[in-house]
């Protein structure tokens, strides 16, 4: 009886470990990159974003190249903070750095934005990166709420 | 007997004809040409703008459909703000209306101080393709940073930030290299270019006396030549605003940007450098961003930063060996 116990202890263990990572390990998930970024797009109230060239999108965002395999990106005017990327990297190792470049990016952003427009480094604050798999996701936006809805949809 | 009645109802018959044939065409004609007799009847031969057209064009663009106007003069002949209007309306419906938007005050007006000057960069015959900015950098504030985000464009090193102004970039880290931030100079000294746009200025409206802002352009651009010794620089107009749009401060105006127009083609006149007159494409003709160009005032919509890059590939200087 007590072997059966610790058989059931070990197996929740095992279990609730398992799904616990498997938000953020998970291979299986796949996902239209482009679907995501325009789904993201309605979050944005108080800009116009437009489709960066894909080529454009590792200067941007300070990515190799080579550890991406496809990325969209809409971006502002100028007029605001907002954006929206998802980005697909070639291996889920790669996701910690892409991670990393985007909150630089942002502290950064935020940097400039505070000498020049107050009200959208406060948008900043608000920035949403979130990684599924071998999928990123970077979004400043207006409805922050409404874009961690569509995220969950996503699986993230 | 019955034969004069029979005329006269021909005759009444014939009449009716007529009378339908000339209704018809003059429904016609007034569906199809009503603009034309509305320009005809208020058309006034001795005003400045009797031949100022104005156009707008309601596009269902891929950013939300916003409308852009473009207005259309006769001045040299030339189309302001129109020359790629196809790039505007791609995937909208078309609206054409005539109509004289402006006060009779108003007068054309140049976008350069000096129009014959020999540094302003003019329109090739040949327009060049995305390949050609391999080798440039491009160095500017948000305005330059939008036009990077929307404008198409696929090629070229962007050394951008919201905010920059002559000051900043001489005394502070601006620019990102992915973990810190660095100055320009940092940042330009990484790789070789060919070619150097810079646009700068809108956050030096009214920062210092022009003197000062002249003094200061040309110590940054003969850092950045020095770095780059063999770089074509080309110094990119300050774009006009939409007054009644800007909300950050008054010194912002389009009397401040034709002034400081005027001190950055005497830079270049006086440096060597190229004068690129962005204004050419984007003013309305009266000294102001085209309206619906920006949806701040500022910045420039999508469909307009397309509008510039197409411009930058009809105007840069040919490599010796293309000219020959």
């Amino acid at each position: 009886m007590r072997k059966f116990i610790a058989f059931l202890c070990a197996a929740f263990l095992v279990l609730s470990v398992g799904g616990c990572g498997s938000k953020k390990t998970d291979d299986t998930v796949t996902m239209d990159v482009s679907e995501l970024a325009e789904a993201l797009l309605e979050t944005v109230t108080s800009d116009s974003l437009s489709e960066t060239a894909s080529s454009m999108i590792p200067s941007i965002y300070y990515l190799d190249e080579e550890n991406i395999l496809s990325a969209v990106a809409y971006a502002s005017s100028g007029a605001t903070a907002c954006e929206v990327a998802v980005i697909e990297s070639t291996s889920a190792d790669d996701v910690e750095n892409v991670e990393t470049k985007l909150e630089t990016r942002v502290e950064n952003q935020s940097e400039l934005y505070a000498s020049y427009n107050q009200s959208e480094a406060a948008r900043l604050e608000t920035a949403i990166i979130k990684s599924v798999g071998v999928y990123t996701v970077f979004c400043v936006c207006d409805d922050t709420d409404r874009a961690e809805e569509i995220l969950e949809e996503y699986g993230f | 007997m019955a034969q004069g009645r029979r005329r006269r109802r021909k005759r009444r018959s014939e009449f009716a004809f007529v009378l339908k044939l000339i209704t018809m065409v003059a429904l016609v004609i007034f569906i199809f040409e009503g603009r034309l007799i509305y320009t005809m009847i208020t058309f006034d031969p001795s005003g400045e703008r009797g031949s100022t057209q104005s156009e707008s064009e309601t596009g269902s663009s891929d950013d939300g459909g916003e409308t852009v106007s473009a207005a259309v003069t006769s001045q040299d002949g030339y189309l302001a703000g129109l020359g790629n209007a196809e790039l505007i309306s791609d995937s909208g419906t078309e609206s054409e209306t005539t109509a004289q938007t402006e006060s009779e005050s108003e007068t054309e007006h140049d976008t350069v101080s000096n129009p014959d000057s020999e540094a302003i960069v003019r329109e090739q015959a040949e327009a060049v393709d995305d390949s050609w900015f391999s080798d440039a950098v491009f160095i500017g504030d948000s305005r330059m940073e939008g036009f990077r985000n929307t404008s198409g464009i696929t090629e070229g090193t962007f050394f951008t930030s919201v905010g920059m102004s002559l000051s900043s970039m001489t005394s502070g880290e601006v620019i990102s290299d992915g973990d810190d931030m660095i100055t320009v100079a940092a940042a330009l000294s990484g790789s070789e270019y060919g070619k150097i746009y810079i646009m700068l200025g809108a956050n030096d409206l009214g920062e210092y006396s022009w003197d000062d802002f002249k003094a200061g352009f040309i110590a940054v651009t003969d850092r950045f030549m020095e770095i780059q010794p063999d770089a074509i620089l080309y110094i990119c107009s300050c774009i006009y605003v939409e007054e009644d749009k800007v909300d950050t401060g008054d010194y912002i105006n389009n009397e401040n940007v034709d002034k400081l127009n005027e001190v950055l083609l005497e830079v270049c006149e006086e440096q060597g450098y190229y004068y690129l007159d962005f204004n050419e494409v984007l003013s309305d003709g009266y000294g102001s961003l085209i309206e619906g160009a920006s949806s701040d005032g500022v910045h420039i919509t999508p469909d307009y930063c397309k509008i510039m890059l197409e411009y930058l590939k009809t105007h840069y200087v040919a490599e010796p060996d293309e000219s020959e």
